[in-house]
């Protein structure tokens, strides 16, 4: 799709996707454009002067909201004449601006035609990822003397883009022009707002006055530079674990998205360009790696998800009582409910990651009011999993979608159509469990009887719980052990068979701590042998597996926020070393991707081809690969709450040098971490 | 026959609290609008405690549709937030009360809920 050579901005679900000269020619199939709502307001944005297109010098990504290109006119294959420069510059917050600067070199004065097409197809990005742009409604554009309005009107449904200019324009029905004359050094200037509009019935926008107003890119720039400043910082020996850690962080400020009539509070969107909206797993995960540096992401998140949470049967959006969402859009399918998004409820794993993350905050934070003001949530939330989830009545989590037209098939992480499979490739009926959902629930049981006996004033329920986690760990531990391989089977079908392939799903179950500690050392040996790790990281299916594919989606890719939760389970057993061994993979990587982790990589050996092979649809940056470096800093570290402190143990690789974690909030204030590499890890691979 | 929309605030009424609104305080009204008439109902939320009039008096949180469409999402035929996403209602006011107060309507009547493979007794 020709995303590498495209230019992106952001800020929360408006973005900006083009080419490097800034211009957008959208084709149906063409991801580029001007998104906000999950919709596109802008598909043709492109610049010309006397007619002629402009030629790309240079770019600059200055802020992730904000980027400038400086042009000269006419195509690469000619002879530029640099005698004129123009520069781009942009932002995005509220409203999308540009402001374009001409530059005469001349010595004499040019007479100029500056032209801008503009123009919209109001494609919801569902119909961008699938490639379908089949617009029910009817498409609009409105001149006026100051400004050009295009819109989009089915039924009550209207979304509109309004363009207008600082200096007088020519406004026309496929876009506005400028003549201008310009002396020898002389400039000239305009600057551009477009904004995009949701309008509801009464002329009023459906966003309900939460856009930010007056200077947007300076209280974008001052909101940036408070993020950083309150995030611990991070001081490396050789720079790179540093430099990782805050391309992450301003990663992580750039994908904060504000769900619509929630009062701005804001929580990880999962990412650009397709997941700028809020996912209950990806949110929840991506809270989890970031809860020693950001913490306050972990509590708008958890009450957003609450106030969400099912509370009826709705087979469409697959809604039960005490299910966490998985995903919300604001775009015309899901309006119209052709996709079931409003909000989508089709996973298992988010509910019980539900509790997880309310208990693993509260054992950083100390925030007590918090637990007691989502009891009720989280009762509905461990209710869930034994009254709906449970359908073949063997005592797991399954699932099956009741929404067979639009819903998920599978509704694990690992979510695309084969990811689920018997050793011999074919794919197993519904309902499907998977194991590390089973170990979320576990984990859940045993954080939720926490929570009951010291915070809910119940233990009587914490008794409940601790003892059907108990149960629940006896009879995974017998149905789901693959005797021949000496690991966990990934899924089991409705009669209980196994699908038995090795997959990076068993690291999860440690991190779960569902895994009866005699078992842990085979795993740890599979996780870091050589069917499974590359090198670079763990595959998402072992080599040697029917549908092994080294650039499979989930059956070989690397998924850097998987193996971060496989280093975290890695610690967890004792493995300090083998998670290390992973974690100095996937920060080797992220060097080659500027230390921004793309969502997958190709799973090939690493000495086959010496840098990770990013998935060729991959998107970035995504928030749980985002995150991924903070919860392997985390790892290495050994950083634990710990009776009210903050426990550190450090077991950092050799060549990682000398790293420092100043500043970690918690209950504790705000506390230092050192580590120094001290762990050979050749030996452990040898 | 009372219609769904009655049946629906009466029910409210009668119950006196709902535990989803428990972290939910304000006021919410609800106009129902056809040609020239307009049919007022009015939610007072405290903590979860419930009081419904019909009276026209200033809210924090107003949503307008058309009585049709209300009579809907009474029922469970219609969902509210992609009504509110298509257009066809409206809100003015603190539009939280009303992501908080949707989550009360019924599920859609055709819903069987989760298929399980066995009968009776689990485990």
């Amino acid at each position: 799709m020709g995303q590498s050579n495209t230019i992106r901005i952001l800020d929360g679900n408006t973005f900006v996707v083009c080419e490097d000269t800034g211009d957008i020619e959208a084709t149906p199939s063409e991801p580029t454009g001007l998104f906000s709502i999950d919709t596109r307001f802008l598909s043709t944005w492109v610049l010309t002067v006397n007619g002629e297109r402009l030629n790309s010098l240079s770019f600059d990504d200055l802020q992730y909201f904000e980027s400038r290109f400086f042009l000269v006119p006419g195509v690469a294959t000619h002879y530029i004449d640099a005698k004129l420069s123009i520069i781009r510059e942009r932002s995005v917050g509220g409203s999308f601006r540009e402001q374009i600067t001409i530059l005469n070199h001349d010595e004499k004065p040019v007479d100029l035609e500056i032209r801008m097409d503009a123009a919209s197809d109001f494609a919801d990005l569902f119909q961008v990822k699938d490639e379908i742009v089949n617009k029910k409604g009817e498409i609009y554009s409105e001149v006026e003397a100051d400004q050009l309005r295009l819109g989009y009107r089915r039924g009550n449904f209207v979304r509109e883009t309004s363009i207008s200019s600082s200096m007088a324009a020519r406004y026309d029905s496929k876009g506005f022009a400028y003549t201008v004359h310009l002396e020898p050094n002389e400039q000239w200037e305009t600057a551009i707002q477009v904004e995009t509009h949701a309008v509801g019935p009464g002329g009023r926008d459906l966003r309900f006055g939460l856009r930010v107003h007056g200077d947007e890119r300076l209280a974008l720039q001052h909101d940036l530079e408070r993020w950083i400043a309150e995030a611990p910082k991070v001081n490396s020996e050789h720079g790179r674990v540093a430099s990782t850690y805050r391309r992450s962080l301003i990663d992580l400020a750039a994908l904060r998205f504000s769900p619509l009539s929630l009062g701005g509070a804001t929580l990880p969107a999962a990412g650009l360009p397709w997941f700028m909206t809020m996912f209950g797993r990806d949110s929840i995960l991506t809270c989890l790696q970031t809860l020693p540096f950001t913490p306050q992401l972990s509590k708008t998140t958890l009450r957003i998800l609450a106030s969400l949470q099912g509370s009826r049967f709705d087979d469409f959006r697959d809604e039960d009582p005490g299910r966490i969402l998985h995903e919300m859009r604001y775009g015309e399918t899901a309006s119209f409910e052709e996709q079931p998004h409003s909000p989508y409820y089709g996973s298992v794993d988010a509910t019980p990651l539900f509790v997880v993350l309310l208990d693993e905050y509260e054992r950083w934070s100390g925030d007590v009011a918090l637990v007691k003001e989502l009891e009720r949530e989280s009762r509905a939330a461990l209710r869930w999993i034994d009254d709906y989830a449970d359908l073949v009545g063997s005592g797991y989590i399954w699932y099956e979608r009741r929404n067979t037209d639009t819903g998920l098939e599978n509704q694990c992480w690992k979510d695309s159509w084969d990811s689920i499979s018997y050793r011999d490739g074919t794919l197993p009926p519904f309902p499907r469990a998977t194991c590390e959902v089973q170990g979320y629930a576990y984990d859940a049981k045993v954080r939720g009887a926490r929570l009951a006996r010291e915070f809910w004033d119940d233990p009587e329920f914490a008794d409940q719980l601790e003892r059907e986690a108990m149960e629940l760990k006896q009879r995974f531990n017998r149905d789901w052990w693959v005797e021949d391989g000496e690991y966990y089977a990934l899924a089991l079908d409705p009669d209980g068979r196994q699908c038995d392939v090795l997959s990076s799903n068993i690291g999860h179950l440690l991190w779960s701590g569902i895994v009866e500690p005699e078992r842990a050392e085979k795993l740890a040996q599979h996780l870091v042998g050589p069917r499974l790790f590359t090198g670079w990281g763990v595959r998402t299916l072992a080599e040697g597996e029917a549908r092994y594919n080294p650039i499979g989606y989930h059956n070989g890719t690397i998924w850097p926020f998987d193996n971060s939760f496989i280093a975290w389970g890695l610690r967890r057993y004792g493995f300090a070393e083998e998670a290390a061994t992973i974690a100095n993979g996937i920060l080797d990587a992220a060097t080659y991707f500027d230390g921004r982790l793309p969502e997958a990589f190709g799973g090939y050996p690493r000495e086959l081809t010496k840098f990770p092979v990013e998935y060729p649809t991959a998107c970035s940056p995504q928030a749980w690969s985002t995150g991924t470096p903070l919860l392997l800093l985390r790892t290495m570290l050994g950083l634990e709450p710990h009776e009210g402190h903050l426990a550190v143990e450090p077991r950092l690789p050799i060549g990682m040098g000398r790293i420092e974690v100043l500043d970690i909030p918690g209950r504790w204030g705000r506390v230092d971490a050192f580590a120094r590499g001290r762990l050979d890890l050749h030996k452990l691979t040898d | 026959m009372v219609d769904a929309t009655t049946r629906f605030f009466e029910d409210l009424d009668r119950r006196g609290y709902e535990p989803l609104l428990a972290k939910a305080s304000g006021t919410l009204r609800i106009d129902l609008s056809e040609g020239a008439q307009t049919r007022h109902w009015l939610l007072t939320i405290d903590h979860g405690r419930l009081n419904v009039s019909q009276e026209d008096r200033e809210a924090d949180t107003v949503i307008g549709t058309s009585p049709q469409l209300f009579e809907d999402l009474a029922a469970g035929r219609e969902h509210g937030l992609a009504a509110l996403l298509r257009g066809d209602m409206t809100v003015l006011g603190d539009a939280r009360l009303v992501v908080q107060v949707e989550r009360i309507f019924p599920g859609s009547p055709d819903s069987l809920g989760p298929r399980r493979r066995f009968t009776g007794e689990v485990r």
